[in-house]
């Protein structure tokens, strides 16, 4: 159905004035959020140490100056294991909590799911310094692993809330249907839960792995001498405000466009279902 | 040595102080076709899926072939549902839907392909078998629903409302179909609906619900004719209710004095002593607009309203006493009866036609 | 006859042991790495540090410190007023911005555009913040971008200090906070049932009467939602306050740092963990006052 308010047959001048603010709205508002990340890529490719116009020319000096200097690459590196591992621990935890909320009826279950996203809730900052506290007492912090841990419980609740979104969307009819017909628990589970549940599963991964490789205030207080490539981003502006910085944001850029795909495919059609799609399926 | 498919003792199920659920003794007899009947929020569903064992009970037992189920998870008991949204399975094609019950255990490739086909081929589905779900209609997605469910040979399929889904002129074919398939196979069939219709054409018994209680087993017939209470006196058919007393009884007639006047019938089942009070039930379909002639019972009425329903039309009447009848007519071309509203008329039926409520007793 | 069963049967669906199993690693996660470092982040506040080595305890001493040189020597009272301050601003300013557009994007962009618009909204947030405020500085400063073609127009005299300013601050929170709400808010608005806007222009509202008394009250809860987050989320932010702001980014209050800032100032200049906490336990006290005013704005109308 048409959103009501363009639907006017009738263009008066207040609608055309409307619809041309509209219009420059939105293209302003587009312009806030990319213009950022257009001076990461375009700068990556320019001459001059003082991104400004006008152009002084093209280069890749800066590319590789960021290969050169080892140290954001290792934090690269560092990064690409942890987040991948975190977001894996935390979905299939995630998952399994999920599923046990959306199924079950117990006492207490609406508490319980307010109290597992509140994680979510707890600004990093004060994660940080908490996680700080209890991995010096258990000589766990500065290491990589800590950052696995920590992370996995900001990680957790934002698995949990995606996958419920789509746990949500499938009949409970199916799995009883299934057990009806002779499955057991885990059977029903892996063949008719799972497969419907991929979607949810996939989109609270990529956004788990998002966060995670975003990250900077928790890693900063646990990764110590293992930095990941915020907490070495940030050491490195420290000391020098060097494009090359401009060559790490475009490589992340680029990056994010692959993740950005995977949203599109997965995160989207799930929190927009139902709102895009008029009439279902002909009886 | 059971002679009965499903028999049902004493099921009771309640959640704290509400019961939904109360007194449910049925047994249903080797290839029965049984339905049970009755409004939103009767029992039936929940009744359904006791059996499947997709809900507990509070008390009672539920035995299958002679074998106590009751404590039996839902997956070992083999009571395959055909539910009311089909619940086919959307990521799995309509060959891998029907062989699904199948994989679970260890049949052999070859077996579950023989069984398939005999599925595809008894239900008309053959040319089906690799389409997705979704491009199926409703009555394809029906057929591919009780395919899965018999694919594992049980001895009793449940179906939930499976026609409520269905254009109305497909429900009249596939009630023909599922009668013939039911007998076919030699089965029993549990089909739950609030339909009347449905349940009277296919059913060999029908059991009717009401708030959590059975409150008739019969065959149509019977429940049509002969209804055991109130309830189902209202929600069967299109009956006419009138409370009285016993004023004569000599073996063969029955007289009741009601508000409305004096009715006679005949002696059935119950001996009605003097002095009982009973409901009297006459189908407004055996009523007719005197024409002259004998009569056994009549009634003065005044019309108040008619309604055209396609073949019939009903009327609403109203007693000197202030109390409703209703009339329905078979409407034949060139009828003269054009009676205009607000006409005085007598109603007369046969003695054979006075049902007396509660004639037959609930036999389960 | 046989007895009936007395004992009731259970349902597939009712608390079982696989239940609990599928739930229990989460759990007991959340209790390992979430509750218990809380629960000891609160009582380190309470600890003391001796030469350099924590010390276990029970003192006031670290809030005693605190308080005394909250509007002093420390100034902590100050930075807890920017914080709160910026974060007020920085929320108002990103509600108002956010609304319309999430609203042009919901009601003026033909639905088959919508898609790519929202997504592209959000894109954003799928890239690097910490560099994204690196390149806002860039732009920014009084070198940049900004400020030079600024310059070569003629608009300003002078190059604009936004960088080092709690302006600046307030441009790289809403960078990052803009795809998130817009996209709370466009969800809201899409969630409006057509019919009724149909229904109210029907009845002879004019467009600024449907605005104000449907489609605002019905989005309420979103724009609460997204408010709290917003507060939340500028309470506990680090990174613009220092990359942006400049560590003691000035405002309207006077050059002043971010609490935030000053917590992880404190700990890298001192590494006086224990100090650390009990600020941090404060900020904990309020956020949670901010979380229970939030709630109470979405209780008062349902």
């Amino acid at each position: 159905m048409p959103p009501v308010l363009t639907a006017s047959p009738v263009k008066t001048p207040s609608d055309r004035l409307l619809a041309l603010g509209a219009s420059l709205y939105l293209a302003l508002g587009f312009g806030f959020l990319f213009l950022p990340l257009l001076a990461l890529v375009l700068f990556s490719f320019e001459a001059s140490r003082l991104p400004t116009l006008p152009w002084t020319g093209w280069t890749l000096d800066w590319y590789h100056a960021l290969w050169a200097d080892g140290r954001l690459m290792v934090a690269l590196k560092h990064s690409l294991v942890v987040s991948p591992i975190a977001a894996t621990l935390a979905t299939i935890l995630g998952f399994l909590a999920a599923y046990t909320l959306n199924r079950f009826n117990f006492l207490g279950k609406r508490l319980l799911s307010i109290v597992m996203i509140v994680p979510l809730l707890v600004p990093p900052l004060i994660m940080g310094v908490a996680f700080l506290g209890l991995l010096s007492r258990v000589n766990l912090q500065g290491k990589l692993v800590s950052v696995v841990l920590t992370h996995g419980v900001i990680l957790i609740p934002t698995a949990i809330a995606l996958i419920t979104i789509r746990l949500a969307e499938i009949s409970r009819d199916l799995e009883q249907a299934a057990w009806n017909l002779g499955a057991t628990e885990w059977q029903a589970l892996i063949r008719v839960v799972l497969p419907l549940a991929w979607p949810g599963i996939a989109a609270a991964w990529l956004l788990a792995f998002t966060f995670s490789f975003d990250e900077f205030i928790i890693a900063w207080f646990v990764s110590g001498f293992e930095p990941t490539l915020p907490v070495a981003i940030y050491s490195f502006m420290a000391f020098n405000l060097d494009p090359s910085l401009n060559a790490m944001g475009t490589i992340i850029f680029v990056f994010s466009i692959l993740l950005l795909v995977g949203v599109e495919l997965l995160v989207l059609p799930m929190l927009l279902k139902g709102r895009q799609q008029p009439g279902s399926e002909a009886g | 040595m059971a002679t009965h498919d499903l028999e049902l003792v004493n099921i009771h199920k309640s959640y704290g102080a509400v019961t939904v659920l109360q007194a449910i003794n049925l047994r249903v007899q080797a290839g029965e076709f049984i339905a049970i009947m009755g409004p939103s929020g009767c029992g039936k569903t929940t009744l359904l899926r006791v059996i499947a064992g997709l809900e507990g009970v509070s008390g009672g037992r539920v035995l299958l072939q002679g074998q106590d189920i009751t404590a039996l998870p839902v997956n070992r008991r083999n009571t395959p549902l055909v539910w009311q949204s089909f619940a086919l399975f959307p990521h799995l094609n309509v060959r891998q839907n029907i062989a699904f019950g199948l994989t679970l255990t260890g049949f052999a490739r070859p077996e579950i392909e023989r069984r398939v086909g005999e599925m595809a081929v008894m239900l008309n589905l053959e040319s089906l078998l690799e389409r997705r779900i979704s491009q199926l209609s409703g009555g394809q997605k029906q057929r591919v629903a009780i395919a899965r469910s018999l694919v594992t040979k049980p001895n009793i399929l449940l179906l939930d409302e499976p026609m409520s889904a269905l254009d109305p002129h497909l429900r009249v074919r596939m009630q023909g179909e599922l009668k013939r398939l039911q007998q076919t196979l030699g089965i029993s069939f549990f089909y739950v609906t609030h339909n009347q219709n449905e349940a009277f054409s296919m059913a060999d018994r029908v059991v009717v619900m009401n708030q959590g209680r059975i409150e008739q087993i019969g065959s149509p017939a019977e429940i049509y004719n002969a209804p055991a209470s109130h309830f189902v006196a209202e929600f069967v058919g299109n009956n006419n209710l009138f409370d009285g007393e016993v004023v004569a009884n000599d073996g063969q007639t029955i007289q009741i004095r009601c508000p409305q006047g004096l009715i006679r019938a005949t002696v059935r089942q119950r001996s009605h002593p003097v002095g009982d009070r009973v409901t009297v039930v006459v189908p407004a379909d055996r009523l007719a607009i005197a024409a002259g002639g004998a009569a056994d019972n009549r009634l003065q009425a005044t019309l108040r309203a008619k309604e055209f329903i396609g073949s019939q039309v009903i009327y609403f009447l109203e007693t000197p006493t202030g109390h409703e009848v209703k009339l329905i007519q078979q409407q034949s071309f060139g009828d003269s009866m054009q009676v205009p509203v607000n006409t005085e008329l007598e109603l007369v039926w046969q003695l054979e036609n006075t049902i007396l409520l509660g004639e037959r007793s609930l036999d389960p | 006859m046989a007895n009936s069963t007395v004992k009731p049967t259970k349902a597939p669906n009712d608390a079982s042991w696989l239940g609990a199993l599928c739930l229990a690693p989460a759990v007991i996660y959340d209790t390992l790495l979430f509750l218990l470092p809380l629960i000891f982040l609160v009582w380190i506040g309470f600890w003391t540090v001796d030469n350099y080595v924590m010390v276990p305890g029970f003192s006031l001493a670290n809030y005693s410190d605190i308080f005394q040189q909250f509007f002093s020597r420390s100034r902590y009272g100050f930075a807890m007023g920017q914080s709160l301050w910026v974060s007020a601003t920085t929320t108002l300013l990103a509600v108002v911005l956010c609304y319309p557009f999430a609203m042009a994007l919901a009601f003026r962009v033909p639905a088959r555009w919508q898609r790519l618009g929202i997504l592209l909204a959000i894109a954003p947030f799928w890239s690097s913040y910490i560099l994204r405020l690196y390149a806002w500085q860039t732009l920014l400063n009084q070198e940049g971008l900004i400020n030079s073609l600024l310059l070569q127009v003629g608009l300003i005299q002078a190059p604009m200090e936004i960088v080092f300013t709690q302006t600046g601050t307030r441009i790289g929170l809403l960078h990052y906070l803009a795809p998130i709400m817009i996209l709370i808010l466009y969800l809201a608005l899409k969630n409006i049932d057509t019919t009724l806007l149909g229904a109210a222009q029907n009845l002879g509202a004019n467009r600024w009467q449907v605005f104000w008394r449907v489609i605002l009250p019905l989005t309420r809860p979103g724009v609460v939602y997204s408010a709290v987050f917003a507060m939340i989320i500028s309470l506990g932010d680090v990174l613009s306050g220092i990359i942006l702001g400049g560590g003691t980014g000035r405002s309207v209050f006077g050059s002043l740092p971010l609490f935030s800032t000053m917590i992880l100032n404190e700990y890298a200049a001192s590494t006086n963990l224990p100090r650390t906490a009990a600020l941090a336990t404060l900020l904990i006290v309020i956020m949670v006052l901010v979380l229970l005013v939030g709630n109470q704005f979405s209780h008062t109308e349902s």
